[in-house]
């Protein structure tokens, strides 16, 4: 191996420059809105959505 | 990158029939056995939440109906025609609707859920008299938050035969797909919320041919690059609507990776989680039901709208089938006016 | 390398003026060159700006104190055997920026602003033996490969081009963004021509890059967009690189991009 012959701190930074230049996509990040309110759950409402307030029978308070 | 994406805007290939008839099949199978889960409650009307009584029922109710109509093969039509019935029998014939009117007279859920009946010539009188009484108010009117779900509103006054309370064309340009929003500044909410556009705009896929061809171009264009990136997201409902979306286009294109992909997230039973992973092995009957009916509706939905698209030529004609003309009132040919752009086949 | 990129930056953002490689390093060692390495043609965008605009930083020649730090850096970080294409394209890229941007003193009337056509430079004595040109790949230096240095702007033309012509667009999206320095003008027109043709994949790949949040593919691959002639209107290319840029909370590579993106349009929108 080539790299052998070259002093340590400059082959990390060859490697360094390869993985900066051929560098992996970063994982994604993927955030909401917090207006949707409600559970993952009812999110994909296809007919009700957002969920529509029930009326109370009786208020008790 | 792992997946084996197509090249992109290159011809589409042929659709995988067979693996979107196993998908529907499955899912339609599951379905049925669910059936115990989407009976609705004895207070279903007052206490019960909506969002796991209703909400189920009318997603069965409206899809099962589509892919009744819409599917080329017979079994799989009958299994969705029964599903239908079933749905209408827990309405108590309609009776539930009358209830939910007077108990909540301002929401529109009970006039949309009841147009998925009245589509096809299911009513009820008494729900009818109180539908026309709260749909004629000014309050009725009044402009709604979410632009996406009037749209909803208006294809259920279509399909009821009220007249429109609003301009659909006016709303729809108002919403997410209307605006042609930047494809890259959707989230969740905006995702939905132009799938929903479409499926309300095109009665769910039974008229293709309503979307304006702008809208219908910029779907095209975008449409591969959501559905990679949801199903990165593992939301897999929203892959699945995508996908359902893909089929209401001229050419509905078929995206071959996106369905590998969506099948491929099934567990077991054919059954689609929401998002990420299937029910593990000790979840309950009833959490299975809440992680996957919704996706697995959907599944069943855009497998038939792929497939019906395959027997459809070229570009976005109607759909094969017509529903059945036993509707009174607002019949089909009241219900292709919904924004007056439809294109003739 | 956020100091190189930086100063890059605030070059295209003020047009040029007095910009010198050589005044943004603190010293001359080997991180430096290192960060000139990773950052590639662009290190010499503010020339190209120049000779774009009819002004730009004073001329400084190939053989001025900027063309001998990048011939130092190109010298410090030669593609080893196993390098990516990646580094190879973008190695290459940058010596032909060097020989694009910084005129070599015995050339009179340095000709034209597209050296990497192909071919258009004979062998003039400069250091580096292999032209520039993105299809010059590992595959084609091998028997099996059809190496036509005479004709290197052949797009998609050999086994080496396949990825453009057939990576799927997530791919091609990402590698078209790692190569986002190359989109300065004149600079790989075999590249960008072979980009053009696959605009709606780019243009995918932007959409999907912004939703995963990583800025620095958005606005790389960006910069191509801005020079395709037929963009989607519907994507919001112009809106879509600022929003990137500001949510990018800064990063110099992402400002960089963005405002060369600016500077070097091209093409129009549909």
């Amino acid at each position: 191996m080539a790299t052998e012959l070259t002093a340590p701190v400059e082959t990390a930074l060859a490697v360094e420059v390869e993985g900066l230049l051929d560098s992996a996509e970063p994982e994604g990040i993927y955030r909401d809105t917090r207006e949707c309110g409600g559970g993952l759950l009812l999110a994909g409402l296809l007919l009700i959505s957002p969920p529509t307030p029930r009326p109370t029978k009786t208020d008790a308070r | 990158m792992s997946r084996g994406r197509s090249a992109g805007s290159r011809a589409a290939p042929p659709a995988d029939t067979a693996l979107l008839d196993d998908v529907a099949a499955g899912a339609l199978r599951w379905l049925d056995a669910m059936r115990p889960h989407f009976r609705l409650p004895a207070d279903v009307t007052t206490d019960a939440d909506p969002n796991l009584t209703l909400k189920p029922l009318g997603e069965l109710a409206e899809l099962a109906q589509v892919i009744h109509t819409l599917h080329p093969l017979a079994p799989l039509r009958d299994a969705a025609a029964e599903l239908f019935a079933f749905a209408w029998k827990e309405t108590r014939d309609g009776e539930l609707f009358a209830e939910l009117v007077r108990g909540e007279p301002v929401a529109t859920y009970p006039v949309e859920l009841y147009g998925v009946f009245a589509r096809v010539g299911l009513r009820h009188p008494g729900a009818e008299e109180l539908i026309e009484a709260t749909t004629a108010l000014r309050r009725w009117r009044v402009a709604r938050e979410d632009h996406t779900r009037t749209l909803g509103v208006l294809n259920a006054e279509l399909r009821i035969g009220l007249p429109p309370h609003a301009d659909a064309a006016d709303v729809l340009a108002h919403t997410g797909l209307g605006m042609r929003s930047e494809p890259w500044a959707l989230d969740r909410k905006a995702a939905y919320g132009i799938t929903h556009d479409v499926f309300h705009l095109t009665d769910w896929g039974r008229a293709p041919g309503r979307l304006p061809d702008r809208l219908a171009d910029y779907l095209r264009l975008w449409l591969p690059a959501w559905t990679v990136s949801w199903a990165e997201e593992r939301l897999w409902d929203l892959v699945g609507e995508f996908l359902a979306v893909a089929a209401c286009l001229p050419g509905a294109p078929y995206d071959a990776a996106g369905w590998a992909e969506f099948a491929a997230a099934r567990g077991a039973g054919d059954a689609v989680p929401e998002s990420g992973e299937p029910p593990g092995p000790d979840a309950t009957p009833g959490e299975r039901f809440t992680a996957c009916y919704h996706s697995t509706l959907v599944a069943a939905f855009a497998a038939t709208l792929a497939r019906a698209a395959v027997g459809r030529s070229g570009a976005g004609g109607p759909a094969p089938t017509s529903i059945a003309g036993a509707a009174r009132g607002g019949g089909p040919a009241a219900m292709t006016t919904l924004t007056g752009s439809e294109k003739s086949p | 390398m956020a100091d190189v990129a930086n100063g890059v930056a605030l070059a295209l953002d003020g047009g040029g003026g007095s910009y010198a490689l050589s005044a943004l390093l603190a010293q001359d060692d080997r991180v430096a060159l290192a960060a000139i390495r990773v950052l590639g043609a662009d290190v010499l965008a503010p020339y190209a700006l120049g000779r774009a605009a009819g002004g730009g930083p004073d001329g400084q020649s190939a053989g001025g104190p900027d063309g001998q730090l990048v011939r130092r850096a190109l010298a410090a970080y030669p593609p080893g055997a196993d390098a990516s294409d990646v580094s190879r394209w973008s190695y290459q890229g940058l010596a032909e920026a060097t020989r694009a941007f910084l005129p070599d003193e015995g050339t009179s009337g340095y000709s034209g602003t597209e050296p990497a056509g192909g071919g258009a430079n004979p062998a003039d004595g400069q250091p580096y033996a292999d032209r520039f040109s993105y299809s010059l790949s590992p595959e084609n230096a091998g028997p099996a490969g059809s190496p036509n240095p005479a004709n290197p702007a052949s797009p998609a033309g050999s086994a080496a081009d396949a990825w453009l012509r057939d990576a799927p667009w997530p791919k091609l999206s990402h590698r078209a963004s790692q190569l986002a320095a190359l989109a300065l003008p004149g600079l790989a027109p075999a590249l960008a021509a072979g980009l053009a043709a696959r605009t709606e994949d780019l243009a995918r790949g932007f959409v999907r890059a912004v939703r995963r949040r990583d800025w620095l593919q958005a606005a790389g691959v960006g910069r191509w967009l801005v020079r395709a002639p037929d963009v989607p209107d519907s994507l919001g290319l112009e809106a879509g690189m600022v929003y990137v840029r500001r949510m990018s909370g800064g990063d110099p590579r992402v400002a960089l991009h963005a405002l060369a993106a600016r500077r070097f349009p091209g093409g129009g929108s549909r």
